[in-house]
């Protein structure tokens, strides 16, 4: 072989030598996140605790990228027919922040407090879960809910997760550390930094200017943020965004109707919501009940008209409220104005609670991968009847639209969770995030800056 | 009313009369002052207003153009042009455009006439703005008047239209500035006004915001509707006339001739009123001083004035009263003076001519009686001297018959010295009248009294009685025989003045608080001269009467402090009135 041969050979070699030490994972750094939730402490039960627990907190089991659950701090589970006894296998090495082992009793007590209404208990390494009723969606209950945890010898909470909690600024600031004894391996990353309480605003602000790694982001600056070259990440969409009625001229069942038939839902999730998240009329997601699609989400303005023209000239006037910490809430509210015009209704937008509205714009986070659990929840957040117990899709489908009936509530979109991230940041093994919005920043590494 | 009051009154009135007219005046002139100023003040602001309008079409233009030739709308065009277009990637556009060129309106409209992007109502984006496609000379168009639908309100914009084209691609630019009260904001307003912008169908808004009551407006808008031309009238806020302000409206026609609202010049008036109100307050004050300086001023003169003419109504009065020897105290050499001593040398005549006028009628009176005297004497000096020249021519001539001739002549001697005896009785009785004994008398007794002593004479004399007494007449404070003999003496005068009979009527009635006793005949009467000499004594129409009863009638009315009086109409009879108090 001639020298002339073996120079573009290792030239190619060089630049794969390159390429490969530029995608190789490596150790170190910490991480800068922002986040608009200002929880007052990390309590793995509270309403606000996700993302931020899923650094420190884990369950038996997870959901992987598809929905489907996998082992965690169980390696195996197995229940009898009628799925009311459940048995988990802890996985072995397992250790708490503080050092302590992870052990069945540690767990059981996590689940008490988590699933009310069954028993569980513990022997050996296997914990035990019975109900009277049958538990099918046990494992996507466990994969949100279950969160395990254990006092440490301050009195505080710890956990078997990838980080370790280490600084506590009620509302300002989290410091996260590296857990080195972490079962799954020792993260990346050194540490996680999260300022608590940012505006979107601001968080998009410091994500240009190189101030976070990770920011979230409002469906409409998501093509800001990638004509700037930031890399998207997104849950999948379990953020309902709807109007709820809350009182005043809300009584006349024509007033909401009306409004409900006047939305054109499409023309704000192209231009407003930058077509993220699904268009719906259901509180449940497409992906999560299956049978979203069978409500109408299309604008009926004859009849949105129709049913004005029948109204008092009083009952045609309705104050909208909104929380400027909604994304893009402002825009769609003022859009839902500009429809409810052309049916006829004089809707005034006024950002809450600066007003006693009578329709206010809502965002509500789906709590959980079991549809039942999270239309419940939706329900007890949005002040609707509590739903009957659905074991069947029939049932949960039944139970939907008795609590949508007469447009107490009207659906517009199911929103993802988005966030930018800066060129540094790079992700070993996908996802970032669940698709509940979970953290997993375990999976992350800092490279260098991309220009 | 005295002569001093209405002296007063003149003056006053006068001095009231100077000043009115005088704040008519400078009322008047300060009005036409105010409205001079303020017709300047309101010509200047509304020059400022055309020029502010101009100049903003000029900019508006000048800026919608640039956006229009703008290499990103250049770029947008192009883009919008494609078949996979999204306009949605455009939705912020107007707003970062608006913002840098200064816009408030700013709307980017694709060929088909939807919405891409809105500054002043990003909501409406995918909306419909037919009307622009319309017409394709937006670009040689000057900027005209459109309402514009902002969420909360339809308001007034002053805006332009530009096509981007590329090629056979185009877009629309709509842009413009709002009139509102930013703009109205940009006039520099003097001093009591305003300028106010009107927008159809009602909305009319200040430099503060909306007008919270715009109805006294109405009628000024209605104008402006029906005449589309410059309007000028006086608004009334509130009964207070402070709260009047006149308004110049200026219509702003759109381009299809459509009434698109107007802009108001106001001017207040209240300084006009206030100043027109100290003027008539000034008037007032200075009326009210100069009435009070006039009158003190006029009391003073007119006492100087009419002291001396008040005392020759004193002295006149006087004079009237009888006091002839009265002189005024009068020392000023002008009219009045003179008119004083006239008056003094009045009186002083007056008092020598009514001294001679005694002094005559006292001659008179002597040349009367001692006419009535011989008269009366001579009457039985013929019988006297007769009959001693009987005695004498019988004792010498026939003395066989002188003893018969003494018997009847003595006889005779003595009956007519009785007669003189009489007449110097009569006349002794008239110089020695006594004066009344008072008591209360009953008049209607009294004529019937006396009537009865007259029966018999009357009916020798076919003389007819009528008797007309008042019933119940109130009694009187009088001598009964005085006021009988007054009576009878007339009674027998009405007799003797019906020598072929007639009719004799007494009357009684109550007068005046006092009661009137009158006898009527229905005789020859009397000629005025002699009504005017009838009570003179010793003055009679008579043959043989002596002249005093009349007089003796007058003096009994007289001493009880009545009047009589007399009329007579010649041929028809006279009628004696006597008033008793």
């Amino acid at each position: 072989m001639r020298l002339s041969a073996w120079f573009p050979l290792a030239a190619l070699s060089a630049i794969v030598a390159i390429a490969g030490a530029a995608t190789r994972p490596r150790y170190g750094g910490a991480l800068r996140v922002e986040t608009q939730a200002a929880p007052a402490a990390l309590d793995p039960a509270g309403p606000d605790a996700l993302p931020l627990a899923s650094l420190v907190f884990e369950p038996l089991v997870r959901l992987d990228a598809a929905g489907t659950p996998e082992p965690c701090l169980a390696i195996s589970w197995q229940h009898d027919a009628a799925a009311r006894r459940w048995q988990f296998a802890l996985r072995p090495g397992v250790k708490f922040h503080d050092g302590f082992p992870l052990v069945a009793s540690a767990v059981a007590m996590s689940l008490k407090s988590a699933l009310p209404g069954v028993s569980v208990t513990a022997a050996d390494n296997v914990v035990t879960i019975r109900a009277d009723r049958g538990m099918p969606d046990l494992l996507l209950d466990l994969a949100h809910d279950g969160l395990v945890f254990a006092h440490d010898a301050a009195g505080g909470l710890t956990g078997t997760g990838p980080f370790r909690l280490t600084a506590w600024v009620p509302g300002r600031r989290a410091a996260f550390a590296a857990f080195d004894d972490y079962w799954g391996g020792r993260p990346f990353l050194d540490a996680v930094d999260v300022q608590l309480g940012r505006s979107r605003r601001d968080q998009l602000l410091d994500l240009e200017i190189s101030r976070t790694d990770i920011a979230e982001l409002d469906p409409a600056e998501l093509r800001r943020a990638s004509q700037r070259g930031r890399t998207v990440w997104s849950s999948a969409p379990v953020n309902l965004v709807a109007l709820a009625f809350v009182g005043g001229r809300a009584g006349d069942p024509r007033v909401r109707q009306a409004l409900a038939l006047s939305i054109d839902r499409a023309a704000m999730h192209n231009v407003l919501l930058q077509r993220q998240g699904d268009i719906t009329a259901a509180l449940l997601p497409q992906w999560l009940s299956g049978y979203a699609f069978t409500f109408p989400t299309s604008p009926d303005l004859p009849r949105a008209r129709s049913l004005v023209a029948a109204l008092p000239a009083k009952a045609r006037v309705l104050t909208l409220g909104f929380s400027p910490s909604l994304p893009a809430a402002r825009a769609l509210a003022e859009r839902v104005a500009v429809n409810a015009r052309d049916a006829g209704l004089t809707v005034q937008v006024a950002p809450s609670p600066s007003s006693q509205p009578d329709v206010r714009l809502v965002e509500v986070t789906l709590p959980s991968p079991d549809p039942a659990r999270s239309l419940a929840a939706a329900a007890a957040s949005l002040g609707l009847a509590a739903p009957p117990d659905a074991a069947s899709p029939e049932a949960l489908y039944n139970a939907e639209r008795k609590l949508l009936e007469g447009s107490r509530l009207i659906p517009l979109f199911h929103l993802p969770g988005l966030y930018g991230v800066a060129g540094r940041v790079r992700v070993f093994a996908p996802p970032p995030v669940s698709r509940m919005g979970d953290w997993l920043f375990q999976n992350l590494w800092l490279g260098e800056e991309t220009p | 009313m005295t002569f001093r009051t209405k002296l007063l009154l003149v003056i006053v009135v006068t001095v009231v009369a100077t000043v009115a007219v005088a704040g008519a005046v400078i009322s008047s002139a300060t009005r036409r002052a105010f409205e001079r100023l303020d017709e300047q003040r309101v010509s200047t602001l509304v020059a400022q207003f055309r020029q502010e309008f101009a100049r903003r079409q000029r900019e508006i233009a000048e800026r919608v153009t640039e956006i229009a030739e703008a290499d990103s709308t250049v770029a947008m065009v192009i883009s919008l042009g494609r078949p996979d277009a999204d306009p949605a990637v455009y939705v912020d556009e107007a707003r970062s455009l608006a913002a840098a060129r200064r816009l408030e309106i700013l709307e980017l409209v694709s060929a088909t006439g939807s919405i891409v992007s809105s500054a002043q109502w990003p909501a409406r984006f995918g909306y419909r703005e037919d009307w622009v496609t319309r017409r394709s000379d937006w670009n040689s168009r000057e900027p005209f008047l459109r309402h514009i639908e902002l969420p909360a309100e339809t308001t007034l914009g002053l805006i332009a239209v530009r096509e981007a084209r590329v090629a056979d691609r185009k877009m629309y630019v709509i842009g413009g500035e709002n009139l509102d009260r930013e703009f109205l904001k940009s006039f520099v307003l003097p001093a009591g006004l305003r300028a106010l912008l009107f927008r159809e169908p009602q909305s009319i808004v200040g430099a503060a915001g909306p007008m919270p009551d715009p109805a006294p407006l109405a009628p000024l808008i209605g104008q402006i509707r029906a005449r589309r031309r410059d309007v000028t009238r006086t608004v009334q806020w509130t009964t207070d006339p402070d709260s009047a302000e006149t308004f110049h409206a200026i219509p702003l026609i759109g381009p299809g001739n459509e009434l698109m609202g107007a802009f108001l010049v106001g001017s207040s008036r209240a300084e006009q009123v206030r100043m027109e109100r100290f003027l008539r307050r000034m008037q007032a004050a200075v009326g009210a001083g100069g009435i009070l300086l006039a009158a003190l001023a006029g009391i003073w003169a007119t006492r100087r004035i009419t002291r001396p003419v008040e005392a020759l109504a004193a002295g006149a009065l006087k004079v009237a009263g009888g006091e002839w020897k009265t002189q005024v105290d009068v020392r000023s050499a002008d009219e009045i003076g003179a008119l004083a001593d006239a008056f003094n040398q009045m009186t002083r005549q007056l008092l020598e001519q009514r001294e001679r006028l005694v002094q005559a009628e006292r001659v008179a009176a002597w040349r009367e009686l001692a006419r009535r005297l011989a008269h009366e004497l001579k009457n039985p000096l013929f019988p006297l001297q007769i009959t001693v020249e009987n005695l004498q021519m019988a004792r010498y001539a026939h003395p066989e018959q002188f003893d018969e001739v003494f018997r009847e002549s003595t006889a005779t001697l003595l009956a007519e010295l009785a007669n003189l005896r009489g007449i110097v009785g009569r006349f002794s009785d008239f110089a020695k009248m006594p004066p009344p004994r008072l008591e209360t008398v009953d008049l209607n007794g009294v004529v019937l009294g006396s009537v009865k002593l007259f029966e018999a004479q009357m009916r020798a004399a076919r003389v007819e009685l009528v008797l007309q007494l008042a019933p119940g007449l109130r009694a009187v404070q009088a001598d009964p025989c005085q006021i009988g003999r007054a009576l009878q003496n007339l009674m027998l005068n009405a007799i003797d003045a019906m020598p072929g009979g007639g009719s004799l009527a007494i009357r009684t009635a109550p007068e005046n608080g006092g009661v009137r006793l009158e006898v009527s005949d229905t005789g020859q009467g009397l000629t005025p001269e002699e009504c005017s000499r009838l009570f003179t004594p010793y003055y009679t129409t008579k043959t043989h009467g002596t002249g005093l009863g009349l007089a003796i009638v007058q003096s009994v009315v007289s001493d009880h402090g009545g009047k009589i009086a007399v009329e007579s109409v010649p041929g028809k009879g006279t009628t004696f009135r006597i008033d008793l108090a």
